[in-house]
C-alpha cells in the first residue's frame, strides 16, 4: 500500500522519536511493505489508523512487532559496507599504530548482538587479511554474545545459507568458505578467532566483566529498549571500551539523547561513536 | 609555509591566465537591479529573458526538488514570483558561475564539481538555518563558490592536478597538502585571487580563502565555519571529488564546530545523527538538480 509523503514523514518522526530508528526517504517503499503487513495483522485500514494505534496505550507492543518486521532477516555477512571500509582503511590502522607504540599487540572486538555470527565472522575475516601486514604477531580476540541460545548455537556451528553469504566478496568466499549442497561452511581458520556466549545486555554483573574492547558493535537491538535501559547499556559499552575505542550501532540507528560522552566520528557513508 | 608567499604565488598564477572566464553581463545587471528595494519583477524578467541560457537554467532550477513547486512552473515571471527576490539573486549568481566554467574541460568532471558545490551550498544553508545565521542566502552562495580555485587548477593545470587526484585515491593524504607540494599554493589562495578579480564581496573571498581554517577568518568566522562543516559533511557523502575513502572527521575536534558552538551554545543539543540521516536524504535532490542543469534538453 502506498502512503503519502506527509504520512510517511509523520510515521518516520514518530518511530524515530520513540526508538531512534530513522527511515531514509529511499526506504519508503520498504517501510510501506512492512507497514502493510502490520496493518493486515492489526486490521487497521490506513496509515493514519495505524499511526493512531502506535500512539495508543497498545502502541509500545505494536512497535516491537513493526521493528521485528523491519529488522528480521537483516543479518548477513558484510552487511554494513561503509562501516567495514572505514574500520579497515582508517580506524583499525589508527588503533594498531597507537597500541603498537605502547607495546600492546592484542585486539579485542565484541559483537554484542551477534545473532547467528555473521557480523563477528565478517570482522574476523577482515582482520585475517591483515595478518601478513599490520596485524602480524597480534593476538586477535573476537567475542559474540546474544540473548538467544538457538542463534548462539548456530553461530558456533558456522554453517550458512546462500542468503547469508550473498554479499561476501569472491576473494573471501573462496578463501574462507566451503560450499556443500547449497550450504556454506565457514573455515576453522576463521572460527578459531571467535567465541560465542549467551548473554543478556541487561545483566549488569556480566556486563562489567566485558573489558578492554577496541571495537564494540550492537546493531538493531537498542531500538527495542526504553531510554533508561538504553542509557544504562550504552554506558556499559562506553566503560567496556579502551580509551579511543569505537562503538557502532546499526546503519539507521541513532543514540541521540542517550549518552553524551561518546563523540560522533563521520566517515564515507555513515558515522560511529568514539570514546 | 608563509601564507603571504602562497597568496603571491597564486596571484602570479592567476595573472598568467589570459582566458580567465568572466561573469556574464546580464548577471551583474540583474544583481544591480535586485539591490533596488523597489525592484519590479517585470523588469527583472525582461532583463533575464535577454539571456536565453540563464532563463532556461532558472526554469530548470525552479522546477527541481530543491525548490519543490507543487506543479510545474512554465513561465519565467511566475518562476520569479514563486522564488521571491532573495532566491532570484541566488539563482542568477549560481547560473552565472556555471556559465563561466561550463564549456571548460578540466580534470574534475564538471557535474561532479557542481554536485559538490551545490551540496556544500545546500548543507551550508541547512546549518545556517539551524543556528539562525542572519543571511541564509549568503551561506548558500558562499558554499557554492568555496572551491572555485579547484576549477582553475583542474582546467589550467590539468597534468599536475590529475596526478594529484590519482594520488589521493591511493594513499591517505589531503588534497590541499598535495596542492601545496606541487604548486607552492592551494585552491584556497587561487580561488581568493579569482574572487578578487571578479569583485566578490569580502565575506565570500574570506570563505574561499579560509574554508579549511575558519579560525583564521577575521570578518565573518561564523560564515567560514558554516562552509567548513558543510564541506566536511559533503566529503563523507557522495558529493565529493572522486570519493576519498580516507575522508573522516571527529566533529568535536573540528574548529568550525567549536566556532559555531561558541556562538550558539544550544548547538550542543543538535541531533547530529538525525541531521546526518536527513543529509543522506537530500543527496539525491542535489544530484537531480545538477543533472537537470546540465541536461541538454
Amino acid at each position: 500500500m502506498a502512503i503519502s509523503d506527509k504520512d510517511f514523514e509523520l510515521l518516520r518522526d514518530f518511530i524515530y522519536n520513540l526508538c531512534g530508528m530513522y527511515f531514509h526517504t529511499t526506504k519508503k517503499y520498504f517501510l510501506e511493505s512492512r507497514l502493510t503487513k502490520r496493518m493486515e495483522a492489526t486490521g487497521t485500514k490506513s496509515a493514519m489508523d495505524y499511526y493512531g494505534l502506535l500512539k495508543s496505550p497498545r502502541g509500545g507492543e505494536e512497535l516491537r512487532f513493526l521493528l521485528d518486521e523491519v529488522t528480521t532477516n537483516e543479518t548477513y555477512f558484510f552487511r554494513c559496507v561503509p562501516q567495514l571500509n572505514a574500520i579497515e582503511t582508517k580506524f583499525l590502522p589508527e588503533i594498531v599504530e597507537a597500541k603498537g607504540k605502547m607495546g600492546f599487540r592484542k585486539l579485542r572486538i565484541w559483537s554484542a548482538a551477534s545473532s547467528s555470527g555473521e557480523e563477528a565472522y565478517t570482522l574476523a575475516m577482515i582482520l585475517l587479511e591483515k595478518r601478513a601486514t599490520i596485524l602480524k604477531d597480534w593476538i586477535i580476540e573476537i567475542i559474540g554474545t546474544d540473548i538467544n541460545e538457538t542463534v548462539v548455537a548456530q553461530a558456533k556451528e558456522g554453517i550458512y545459507n546462500a542468503y547469508s553469504v550473498r554479499n561476501v566478496p569472491d576473494l573471501y568466499k573462496k578463501k574462507y568458505f566451503k560450499e556443500d549442497a547449497g550450504k556454506f561452511i565457514l573455515s576453522p581458520d576463521v572460527k578459531k578467532f571467535v567465541t560465542f556466549n549467551k548473554m543478556n545486555l541487561y545483566d549488569d554483573t556480566k556486563m562489567v566483566f566485558m573489558k578492554s574492547f577496541d571495537f564494540i558493535f550492537c546493531a538493531n537491538v537498542l531500538i527495542y529498549f526504553d531510554l533508561a535501559s538504553k542509557s544504562k547499556v550504552v554506558q556499559h559499552f562506553y566503560n567496556n571500551l579502551q580509551p579511543y575505542g569505537y562503538f557502532f550501532v546499526g546503519q539507521s540507528e541513532s543514540l541521540h539523547g542517550v549518552n553524551d560522552k561518546f563523540k560522533t566520528v563521520h566517515f564515507p557513508g555513515g558515522f560511529g561513536y568514539k570514546k | 609555509m608563509d601564507k603571504q608567499a602562497m597568496l603571491e604565488t597564486a596571484r602570479q598564477m592567476v595573472a598568467k591566465i589570459d582566458d580567465l572566464p568572466t561573469i556574464p553581463v546580464v548577471a551583474t545587471q540583474v544583481l544591480q537591479l535586485l539591490d533596488d528595494p523597489d525592484v519590479n519583477v517585470d523588469k527583472v524578467a525582461d532583463l533575464m529573458l535577454t539571456d536565453q541560457v540563464m532563463t532556461a537554467r532558472v526554469m530548470k532550477m525552479v522546477n527541481s526538488p530543491i525548490y519543490r513547486p507543487s506543479q510545474e512552473i512554465t513561465s519565467l515571471k511566475r518562476a520569479l514570483v514563486y522564488l521571491g527576490i532573495r532566491h532570484i539573486k541566488e539563482i542568477a549568481l549560481t547560473s552565472s558561475f556555471i556559465s563561466a566554467f561550463e564549456d571548460k574541460g578540466g580534470v574534475i568532471d564538471i557535474s561532479t564539481f557542481w554536485a559538490h558545490a551545490f551540496g556544500v551550498g545546500m548543507v551550508s544553508k541547512i546549518i545556517a538555518e539551524k543556528i539562525r545565521y542572519a543571511d541564509i542566502e549568503k551561506a548558500y552562495l558562499a558554499g557554492i563558490v568555496h572551491d572555485i580555485g579547484e576549477v582553475v587548477l583542474s582546467y589550467y593545470q590539468p597534468e599536475t592536478f590529475s596526478q594529484i587526484l590519482t594520488t589521493i585515491k591511493t594513499r591517505p593524504v589531503r588534497l590541499i597538502d598535495l596542492e601545496q607540494e606541487a604548486f607552492s599554493t592551494t585552491h584556497n589562495e587561487i580561488g581568493y585571487c579569482i574572487a578578487e578579480k571578479w569583485n566578490f564581496p569580502e565575506a565570500y573571498r574570506e570563505v574561499i580563502l579560509h574554508h579549511h581554517t575558519p579560525r583564521e577568518a577575521s570578518s565573518d568566522p561564523v560564515l567560514c565555519a558554516i562552509v567548513n562543516l558543510a564541506d566536511l559533511f559533503c566529503s563523507v557523502r557522495d558529493l565529493y571529488y572522486g570519493g576519498n575513502v580516507w575522508a573522516s572527521f571527529n566533529l568535536s575536534e573540528e574548529e568550525g564546530w567549536s566556532i559555531l558552538k561558541e556562538q550558539h551554545p544550544n548547538l550542543a543539543q543538535l541531533d547530529i545523527e538525525r541531521f546526518c540521516y536527513e543529509l543522506d536524504d537530500a543527496v539525491p535532490d542535489v544530484k537531480e538538480l545538477v543533472a537537470s542543469i546540465f541536461s541538454k534538453e
